[in-house]
């Protein structure tokens, strides 16, 4: 099921399609190619300036006092990073020497997340860990390494004792101090993940995601280090705090976007933050997440996923006309407003004047298919009802 | 007389190779004890003494094969009947099977089989037994001591003494695949203590203790175990603790929790080994048979790509064609004797025909709307008859005035002299060209369509069309008195059964012809002269030309927009009819400019522009439908809204926004509604943004004879032919024009 989410043939053999959708011989034959949207970045050379470009020096500088503001304080960041390395010397030590420690035997541990990957955000000093167990992760065993890890922490260093909480959860557990929690997210090795019982184990999708989550903090390692990634995807996180439209995109979703948005340009150069920060509404606007768009493609997937799939159909409308209405707000001069310096998030639900223009919130455009009601919110189902609209054809 | 049995659980092979009596043999053959019955493991062991049939029942009612006694004939039959004798029953008559475990210890006289001996202890205490006990006590049979039966699982016992005491029957049987060989040894009571001893040694390691929940009662007392891995409950502590080394348990545990336990190999290993093997082929075949299905489906798709692609491509090629030789015989392309090359009076797509093989929902949709804003035949005919007769009557006022002012003037500028040759080129005859290359400079030099009807973008219910007419020098009042005074005369030698209206329009520097009938159709002509561009371009004379003006110079904006409006025309057929999908989308965006209230302050000029910079940049073909979505794409990520680049007007020398005369309210509310449209694009409601009923997706029905069908009948059919008709003379004209015109609007760019 997941792998055939929201496959699309673009990409195949590096071939260009010359044409849009194909035709349709059949209802199991997909054929249909997603198409880019239009992207005023990439075809610059098609639109020159009539006018010199305005001066944005004010938006930038409000983009980066809203990134200092956002970014954890060294205090925090020196906090969880004294647990995360404490935290990590246990787990290696339980790998090297398990001792009389049986429940379950750990693989490897990994650093991942906003942690790993320098985003955090002020006030949410969490870090996340994936333990890859060799051992089947049962709920018990997952409770058991809790319990020995926290005791481990606890015995070497008594003053902590109390502040220390170990909290089990479906994904695994969580430990925090007074200053920082870490999560520790569990899951197994590939060989066992067919192995699994809902009953006795966690959730194979958790399992999974957590996997992808590794797997996700390897590629921002080699693709997108670049600072000004790193700045955006922060900007873009605090939004999709502020701006209930955007709730549906994931933090993946967020990191590919910043991603795109910065290096995907005709000169490879990453482009300044005011101008990523407009191309990601832009992009948003112009319907990336879209049914019938090419979207991003997960660089972490096979089949050539696009992420946007994940999100249900009523969820893509409402993230693209949030964005459609910000950035009618932004190009209007709100930005502070957009990034939370000045007023609230009703700017993307309700009429607001900028300077004698009247900005107007969009409705939804999307609507449930009538035949088949009790299809219409489950995801899994998503690809049904997605496929006839991108497929064209029924 | 048990030991034949019991040996028979070993492998045949092993009884053939002893030296047991042939007599064994053959009683292994006949309780058919094969290796299928030993799915049911630690029954029936040294049952075989017994009578097969139950015995009749006595005043207790004892049934022998379930060791049980009933408490009347009544219940006694019913439980002959019941599943459970039954099974029993059926399992004695098999004969007895082996215990899988290694080794194990029965009690006979419940006939149960214990994994150890703790479990073995844990039996005889239990109720159960006791029960046992007392029933035998009471049938005064005799009671088996306590001592359990060791069976299988050591290296030394196969076989037993036949002569076992009463009081223990000593059973021991070969366990089958450990036992190397065959020693006939003797079943001593000592062997068996070993074998106890055996038992408890081989101690392993307890695991998965915390899968084992305990369940109080009320009072907070643990009454009972229940393990979650294997789903069994058990009461006695000490079970507890079995249950944990216990093999079922272990073998739980390595299933669900750690696959890397060890657990001993069991009896029937070869046998699972083997079944396992089977399981995994079986999987391996229906990977295979995915893969395969997979690979088939991928080439069938590439080849539908290819076929597409070709497809595509031919009809490209067709399209092509069709453009350029409207009247040609239908047939494909290239079979055809080639006409002569004419652009069709309507540049871009006669309706329905390109897409003959609409592709997606929004594509069929969009082709409906354009089939349905398409002007009819009769229109296009109307429109094209007065424009021609207009055309023709203008050529000949221009000769008229030629003749009148020939005396007059005698120096010709080279330049001018140049600009006539390009005008004669520019008429429609090319003979009178020809023939007044030497003569006098001509007042007017020649008149050329603009604005929709130059660039085919008529729609239904149009009656307004543009012409432009150059003049040798600056336009003045009197030359428009003088053509608009000639002009109704030459109309009456043109066209002589229709009768035309005339009126000036003096601050439009036009004069408006108007057919008199149903139908009116009016041609606005202005007059204009590259001479007022000039002017502009060159600041610096500006003021010297300036102070010749005749003093009654027609509107000079007026003038200035006539060109312009020439040079749109020039660039629209350069840039905008050859890309795919472009015409109609600019065709489908003007009605929507037109039908919506939000979108009428979009000139129509900015939009054409728009629509063929942002169609063109896609880098590929568009089908109409993904064409008029990149469109609102465009538009919805904010190209008009202020901080775009704006739209820099290609035929002005100053950069231009050629949407500047937005308003920001305008430009916001364009973007706004721009925005919902390609949403609603996107979730299928294209019919909505295009003001029309959804079309319900196709039949199934294509074949490919079937679409070339269709393509033949179209192309024959009206939009061709009426296309056809239309051009008249005039198709070698427009081209001609073409060039002559970019040729001298570059002479004026680059001077």
């Amino acid at each position: 099921m997941v792998m055939t989410r929201g496959r699309g043939r673009g990409m195949r053999g590096g071939m260009m399609r010359p044409m849009g959708p194909g035709p349709h011989f059949g209802p199991k034959m997909k054929q249909f190619v997603p198409r880019l949207p239009f992207d005023m970045v990439l075809c610059e050379s098609a639109f020159p300036r009539v006018k010199p470009a305005p001066d944005e020096s004010a938006f930038t500088q409000a983009l980066l006092k809203r990134n200092a503001d956002l970014s954890p304080t060294p205090a925090e960041q020196a906090a969880v990073l004294n647990l995360v390395t404490k935290i990590q010397a246990v787990m290696d030590n339980l790998i090297v020497d398990p001792g009389n420690f049986d429940a379950c035997q750990i693989e490897e541990v990994r650093q991942v997340g906003s942690y790993k990957k320098g985003t955090m955000m002020t006030g949410h000093n969490v870090a996340d860990i994936v333990v890859i167990l060799k051992t089947l992760p049962t709920k018990e065993a997952v409770e058991a390494l809790g319990k020995k890890v926290c005791d481990d922490l606890r015995s070497q260093e008594p003053q902590e004792v109390l502040v220390l909480t170990m909290l089990p959860n479906d994904r695994g557990f969580e430990i925090s101090n007074s200053e920082a929690t870490v999560r520790v997210l569990v899951t197994t090795i590939h060989q066992n993940l067919r192995k699994l019982d809902p009953e006795l184990h966690l959730d194979q999708k958790i399992l999974q995601s957590h996997l992808a989550a590794i797997r996700h903090s390897r590629w921002f390692e080699e693709n997108a280090h670049h600072s000004t990634i790193k700045v955006l995807i922060r900007l873009l996180r605090d939004l999709r705090g502020r701006f209930e439209g955007f709730e549906p995109l994931s933090p993946w979703m967020l990191d590919l976007l910043a991603h795109y948005a910065i290096l995907n340009n005709p000169s490879r150069q990453a482009l300044p933050i005011n101008s990523a920060f407009r191309r990601c509404l832009q992009l948003l606007a112009a319907g990336l997440f879209l049914p019938g768009s090419a979207g991003i493609s997960d660089p972490c997937e096979g089949g050539n996923i696009r992420v946007h799939t994940a999100m249900t159909l009523e969820q893509q409308d409402l993230v693209c006309l949030t964005a459609q209405t910000l950035l009618r707000v932004l190009s209007h001069g709100g930005y502070k407003q957009i990034l939370g310096l000045e007023g609230n998030s009703s700017i993307a639900s309700e009429m607001s004047v900028w300077d004698g223009v009247v900005v107007s919130a969009l409705e939804k455009a999307y609507e449930k298919p009538p035949e088949r009601p009790p299809q219409d919110d489950d995801t899994d189902n998503m690809d049904a009802d997605d496929d006839p609209m991108e497929t064209t054809d029924n | 007389y048990t030991f034949e049995f019991h040996t028979a659980t070993a492998l045949p092979v092993y009884m053939q190779q002893t030296s047991q009596p042939a007599a064994t043999v053959a009683a292994v053959k006949t309780t058919g004890n094969t290796w299928q019955t030993f799915k049911k493991p630690g029954t029936m062991q040294g049952k075989t003494q017994k009578p097969k049939a139950p015995p009749k029942p006595q005043q207790l009612h004892y049934c022998d094969v379930c060791k049980i006694s009933c408490a009347g004939p009544q219940t006694y039959r019913e439980h002959l009947e019941g599943q459970k004798h039954k099974k029993k029953e059926a399992a004695a008559k098999a004969g007895p099977t082996p215990s899988r475990h290694g080794a194990s210890l029965r009690c006979e006289l419940c006939d149960v089989t214990c994994t150890g001996a703790d479990a073995y202890a844990a039996h005889i205490r239990g109720a159960k037994h006791q029960k046992v006990v007392k029933l035998h006590q009471k049938l005064g049979k005799p009671i088996p001591s306590t001592d359990p039966v060791v069976v299988g699982g050591t290296t030394k016992t196969s076989t037993t003494t036949a002569g076992a005491t009463v009081g223990a029957k000593t059973t021991t049987s070969g366990a089958a695949a450990t036992t190397g060989t065959l020693t006939a040894a003797d079943g001593k009571k000592d062997d068996l203590k070993d074998d106890l001893l055996d038992l408890k040694e081989k101690d392993v390691e307890p695991v998965g203790q915390e899968y084992i929940e305990e369940i109080k009662n009320e009072e907070g007392k643990v009454i009972s175990f229940n393990c979650k891995l294997c789903e069994c409950r058990f009461n006695d502590p000490n079970a507890k603790e079995m249950h944990m080394k216990g093999r079922r348990h272990r073998l739980q545990y390595k299933k669900k929790v750690n696959p890397e336990l060890v657990v001993e190999v069991k009896p029937s290993l070869r046998q699972r080994k083997v079944q396992e093997e089977k399981l995994r082929r079986q999987q391996l075949r229906e990977e295979m048979w995915r893969r395969r299905e997979e690979e088939r489906l991928l080439e069938e798709e590439e080849r539908w790509y290819w076929e597409e692609r070709r497809r595509y491509e031919e009809e490209c090629e067709y399209l092509d064609w069709c453009r350029r030789y409207p009247r040609g015989p239908p047939g494909p392309p290239p079979m055809m004797p080639p006409g002569m090359p004419r652009p069709p009076f309507m540049p871009g797509m006669p309706p329905m025909m390109p897409m003959r093989r609409p592709d997606s929902s929004d594509d069929r949709h969009v082709l409906a709307k354009h089939a349905e804003i398409y002007p009819k035949e009769e229109e296009l005919g109307a429109i094209q008859k007065i424009v021609s007769n207009t055309e023709k009557a203008l050529k000949m006022v221009s000769d008229y005035l030629a003749e009148v002012d020939a005396p007059k003037e005698q120096q010709v500028k080279p330049k001018a002299k140049k600009e006539k040759e390009d005008d004669s080129k520019g008429e429609d005859d090319k003979k009178d060209g020809e023939k007044k290359e030497d003569g006098p400079p001509r007042m007017l030099k020649g008149v050329m369509r603009v604005g929709i009807l130059a660039k085919g973008l008529l729609l239904r219910g149009d009656t307004n069309v543009q012409l432009v007419v150059l003049c040798g020098d600056k336009p003045t009042r009197t030359l428009l008195d003088r053509v608009a005074d000639n002009l109704p005369k030459q109309l009456a030698v043109v066209a002589m059964e229709d009768k035309y209206d005339i009126q000036r329009v003096v601050e439009e520097a036009a004069l408006v012809v108007q057919n008199i009938g149903e139908q009116r159709i009016s041609v606005n002509v202005t007059l204009t002269s590259p001479i007022m561009r000039e002017q502009l371009l060159h600041d610096g004379d500006s003021q010297v030309i300036a102070a010749k003006d005749p003093p009654d110079v027609l509107d000079k904006q007026k003038c200035l927009d006539a060109l312009a409006a020439l040079r749109h025309a020039k660039w629209f057929q350069a840039r905008a009819n050859g890309l795919q999908s472009c015409v109609m989308v600019i065709r489908i965006l003007r009605d929507l400019c037109q039908r919506v209230p939000t979108w009428g302050p979009l000139n129509s000029w900015a939009m054409e522009l728009m629509c063929e910079k942002v169609i063109a940049s896609a880098g590929q073909h568009l089908s109409p439908g993904d064409a008029l979505r990149r469109v609102f794409e465009a538009l919805a990520s904010g190209l008009l809204l202020p901080g775009s680049p704006g739209l820099l007007d290609p035929c002005e020398k100053d950069p231009i926004d050629a949407a500047s005369p937005l308003s920001a309210q305008e430009r916001e509310d364009i973007t706004a509604s721009a925005q919902h449209a390609l949403r609603l694009i996107a979730f299928r409601q294209i019919h909505k943004v295009l003001g029309m009923d959804p079309i319900p997706p196709p039949k199934f029905q294509r074949g490919g004879r079937f679409t070339r069908k269709r393509r033949r009948d179209n192309s024959t059919g009206e939009g061709n032919d009426s296309e056809g008709e239309l051009d008249g003379g005039d198709g070698k004209k427009d081209k001609k024009e073409d060039g002559e015109d970019s040729k001298m609007d570059m002479d004026k760019e680059t001077k």
